[in-house]
């Protein structure tokens, strides 16, 4: 799809931090002579966006367990406002891959990935949504990253990447927003 | 000083002075509705971050508390975003009812504030058959439960409609009955004179055993009206998705959201008023300088109070509660709690006749 | 050296899923849902075709392959030591346990002697994995019945497990510590003491969860008479553990074939008589009590010596067929290796214990209503992977 050949690094300013010295990887940095003008009032619906992302229940593996984990009371994920996880996807905004994707279950991801509501955002987490993970090799199953399928705003790595890491990618996602960057804020010129 | 009725007095009597008589007029109704949809508002953000923070106290956990101080701007983060998102309708569903269903709940919700006595003096109008107004009106959100299940065009959707409908329908009898005991005892429909008559004594304590028993009675019927769990089956998300709202996304969804939990502010706002005394203080009998104490607390305060106590309840229920299968709480309402309100209301009957009550 | 897999690029031209046709004729009145492949219950992609008469189901016709992963496949290309960490993401919930089937069948092929220190760890770390799987199922199955609180409790159990885990393994999920011969590195300096306080804790808290939930008069309605599966049933689908052991057959790997350290530690089987839902249920609560007895019992006596017997740094398998089976938190798992003395073997398959018991669904399930449907799969305790593997 879009994303070998729509590269953020020609369109776009560069994202996050350039080495150890420039800050935390995943935050997002203001670069002089770049970004984008947000209004006052974009700012007010970015911030309500950015705290109010009701995930869509979709876990497909392991990844799925430890999802879970994040939703229990020891790495509240409720603190940020994400509990309520609507299972229709009309109602959600950000659905959180959790798990492989196999050439049976493209389709049903592309087709809920349309059914969601403008705007929407997704994050894969873990190595078999980025890339196929673990399967990579001598597969003749495995969809080798999510992005083959569907648009991705945020990467977590772990098999499985452990609930703080979710929570981060959680925050990075907060941030997108409010900078005005994630892949359907640039599409639609916010 | 504070008091709402020496408010509302106030600017009635300034109205009067500066107007003639119907433009006032116009122009309370224009203020009362003002007020209405402001307090919907503020209640329904304030419910909904409410049933966050008490859901995750129970869940030892913390709720939301990051998006400004203690979590308080959490509902008003998820209500713009939920004005600017997008709102879809689906291709074969019938556009007019759609779109019809969510603004006829929030009618329903509306016109349900209008008896209610939220302190002294201060309702909205004063109806002399006000609970069988409640009664009446709130039948009609069966309506619109309804024509969101059919109008989405989507087998979940009508089969959870068609359970809730079902459901709603069922225990309306047991709450209308359960209401009738207090209508007995007091001899009169007008919420004021329920009131009044509880100066002495709330009902529940004045009327024990069969007002207890009405009082149980009335709890589980308006938790199945209002579709909260344990009774939830048609919202039940591990079984039909999202039940009759499965369609509705963006501000239409937001009606619905709000309107449940307006719902469930108002019977609990009933509740209070006939069972526990609205916005009487807790006087006990003849206890002249106790009662004078407890008259200091304002009235509002009391009766605020009181239906915030019940909500906590009611969403005690729902975190503690597994839910009932359909043909189980259908089961519940016809083989049980229909007869022991039956019976009940004749009880009562005997007490009021023979003036076995406090 | 890899293949890419040809994406699908037109979705359109994918035939529909079974959609909504109201038959005359033959079913007069029937309905055809779909329920999945993505579910609000936390069980994994299954899509269940499902065709009833107003509430009454009368089919349910499983459809698998959405995370078909082809594992047997890539085992194929994967040394002996290799191949156990694709085997913990089968069936994730009872990592340790899958990891130890293959460790054991390797074992087996090559005659590999493991030192007792080893195999005593290894049981313990079986019975925590088992105790953490039965815990999730618990807060799982309640919230599908529709009690939410329980799941927060039963993740708390969890993250205890998880710590001890995570110190010894490395890993809080899938954790890759069993290597053929016996274990990766040695345990934990802290593990007795944590393992010893966490039972303290949890006999405590089973009990406050019998109490909670199973004590429930709307949970034992919804699951009392609901899914009967009789005994001559469950053996003629090939169900094993609790499912089966709630309809009365005495299938226990630990008690029938045992493994590792089973033979001299003394533990239960659990039986029930009642056939239904509830009679799975508490087959699943006692036997984490079972678990935590075995786990005081080896505890304290772990013997010294070393934690690896010393093996070749290449293993090769003797040429013929290989077979063990272990019992997971779901039943019986098989590993059946066939090899022709080469460095990868030249078939694995897995005998997954949940392609069983799911087959089962289906006579269960006729003349329930929907809502009994989420109580039946509850207590099969399905993990989809598993059977898609």
């Amino acid at each position: 799809m879009n994303n070998a050949s729509n590269n953020s690094e020609s369109a776009n300013p560069p994202l996050g931090g350039g080495g150890a010295a420039e800050g935390f990887p995943g935050e997002i940095q203001e670069v002089p002579g770049g970004g984008i003008v947000l209004s006052k009032l974009d700012d007010v619906i970015n911030w309500a966006r950015s705290n109010s992302l009701w995930p869509l229940t979709f876990a497909t593996s392991c990844c799925g367990i430890e999802y879970m984990a994040v939703a229990g009371a020891k790495y509240d994920f409720s603190r940020f406002g994400f509990e309520v996880a609507r299972a229709s996807p009309r109602q959600a905004d950000v659905i959180i891959i959790a798990g492989t994707i196999v050439n049976k279950m493209g389709p049903v991801l592309k087709r809920l990935y349309d059914q969601m509501g403008d705007p929407k955002y997704v994050i894969a987490m873990g190595a078999c949504a980025i890339s196929g993970g673990p399967f990579f090799y001598n597969t003749y199953s495995v969809v080798k990253g999510a992005d083959h399928i569907i648009p991705v705003d945020v990467y977590v790595a772990g098999c499985p990447p452990r609930p703080e890491a979710l929570l981060h990618a959680l925050i990075s996602l907060q941030e997108k927003i409010k900078k005005g960057m994630t892949r359907e804020q640039i599409k639609s010129g916010i | 000083m504070w008091s709402l009725t020496n408010i509302s007095t106030g600017i009635h009597d300034w109205l009067i002075q500066t107007f003639n008589p119907t433009w006032a007029l116009i122009i309370e109704m224009v203020i009362a509705g003002i007020a209405v949809i402001g307090l919907f508002a503020v209640l329904g953000l304030v419910l909904v971050l409410m049933e966050r923070r008490v859901a995750a106290w129970m869940q030892i956990r913390l709720g939301p508390n990051r998006v400004g101080p203690f979590g308080l701007l959490q509902s008003a983060a998820d209500t713009v975003k939920l004005l600017v998102k997008e709102g879809m309708t689906p291709d074969g569903a019938d556009k007019f009812l759609f779109n019809l269903a969510p603004f006829i709940a929030m009618m329903v919700a509306m016109l349900l504030m209008v008896p209610i006595a939220f302190a002294k003096d201060f309702q909205l109008w004063d109806l002399n058959i006000g609970v069988l107004y409640v009664s009446a009106v709130s039948s009609i959100m069966v309506i619109s439960i309804l024509m969101a299940g059919w109008a989405s065009n989507n087998k979940y959707s009508l089969m959870g409609a068609m359970r809730s409908g079902a459901q709603i329908v069922s225990y309306e009898l047991s709450a209308g009955l359960s209401i009738l005991t207090i209508v007995v005892l007091t001899g009169s429909l007008n919420i004021n004179d329920i009131i009044i008559a509880q100066a002495d004594g709330w009902w529940i304590f004045k009327g024990h055993i069969p007002v207890i028993i009405s009082f149980v009675i009335f709890i589980i019927a308006v938790t199945a009206e209002t579709n909260r769990a344990p009774f939830d089956l048609a919202e039940a998300e591990s079984e039909l998705t999202s039940g009759f709202h499965t369609e509705y996304s963006g501000m239409k969804f937001a009606l619905f959201f709000l309107a449940e939990y307006i719902n469930v502010f108002i019977v609990c706002a009933i509740g209070a008023t006939l069972f526990l005394g609205g916005w009487m203080p807790f006087h006990i009998g003849n206890w002249e300088s106790f009662n004078h104490v407890m008259d200091y607390i304002p009235s509002s305060i009391w009766f605020f109070g009181k239906t915030f106590f019940l909500i906590f309840v009611i969403m005690w229920f729902r975190w503690t509660f597994p839910r009932l299968r359909i043909d189980q709480l259908l089961n519940l309402e016809w083989r049980y709690l229909l007869p022991i309100s039956m019976f009940n209301l004749l009880l009562a009957t005997a007490i009021a006749i023979l003036g076995w009550h406090f | 050296m890899f293949r890419e897999t040809e994406i699908v690029k037109d979705v359109s031209s994918i035939p529909p899923f079974p959609q909504d046709a109201v038959q005359g004729g033959g079913g007069a009145g029937d309905l055809i849902i779909n329920v999945g492949p993505q579910h609000p219950a936390t069980h994994g992609v299954l899509h269940l075709v499902i065709t009833l008469n107003g509430e009454t189901i009368k089919k349910v016709e499983p459809h698998l392959g959405y995370i078909h992963r082809s594992i047997e496949k890539m085992c194929e290309s994967l040394t002996y030591r290799q191949f156990i960490y694709v085997t913990s993401r089968m069936d994730y919930l009872s990592a340790h346990i899958n990891n130890h089937a293959c460790a054991l069948c390797v074992e087996k092929g090559m005659q590999i002697e493991v030192p007792d220190r080893a195999q005593v760890i290894r049981v313990i770390m079986d019975e925590l994995t088992r105790i953490a799987s039965h815990e999730l199922w618990w807060g799982a199955m309640a919230m599908d019945i529709g009690a939410f609180t329980p799941f927060f409790h039963a993740f708390r159990e969890r993250e205890k497990i998880n710590e001890i885990m995570e110190e010894t393994c490395g890993a809080r999920l899938t954790m890759n510590y069993y290597v053929p011969g016996g274990l990766r590195a040695d345990m934990h300096p802290d593990f007795q003491k944590k393992v010893k306080e966490f039972i303290v804790l949890f006999k405590r808290k089973i009990d406050e969860y019998d109490e909670l939930v199973t004590g429930n008069i709307i949970f034992i309605n919804r699951m009392k008479g609901v899914g009967m599966l009789s005994k001559e049933d469950a053996v003629s689908f090939g169900c094993s553990g609790p499912a089966a052991r709630g309809s009365g057959v005495h299938c226990d790997i630990r008690k029938l074939y045992p493994y590792a350290v089973y033979d001299k530690v003394e533990f239960d089987e659990i039986l029930e008589t009642g056939c239904d839902s509830l009679a799975r249920y508490m087959v699943r609560i006692r036997e984490m009590k079972q678990s935590v007895r075995i786990i005081e019992q080896l505890i304290d006596h772990i013997p010294e010596g070393d934690f690896q017997a010393k093996t070749k740094a290449v293993l090769k398998l003797p040429k013929g067929e290989f077979y063990t089976r272990v019992e997971t938190a779901r039943g019986e798992l098989g590993v059946y290796i066939v090899s022709e003395g080469a460095t990868t073997p030249y078939r694995i398959k897995f005998r997954s214990p949940g392609f069983s018991n799911l087959s089962a669904l289906d006579s269960m399930a006729r003349g329930s209503k929907l809502g009994d449907l989420v109580a039946m799969m509850g207590t099969l305790d399905l993990v989809i992977p598993d059977i898609d593997r």
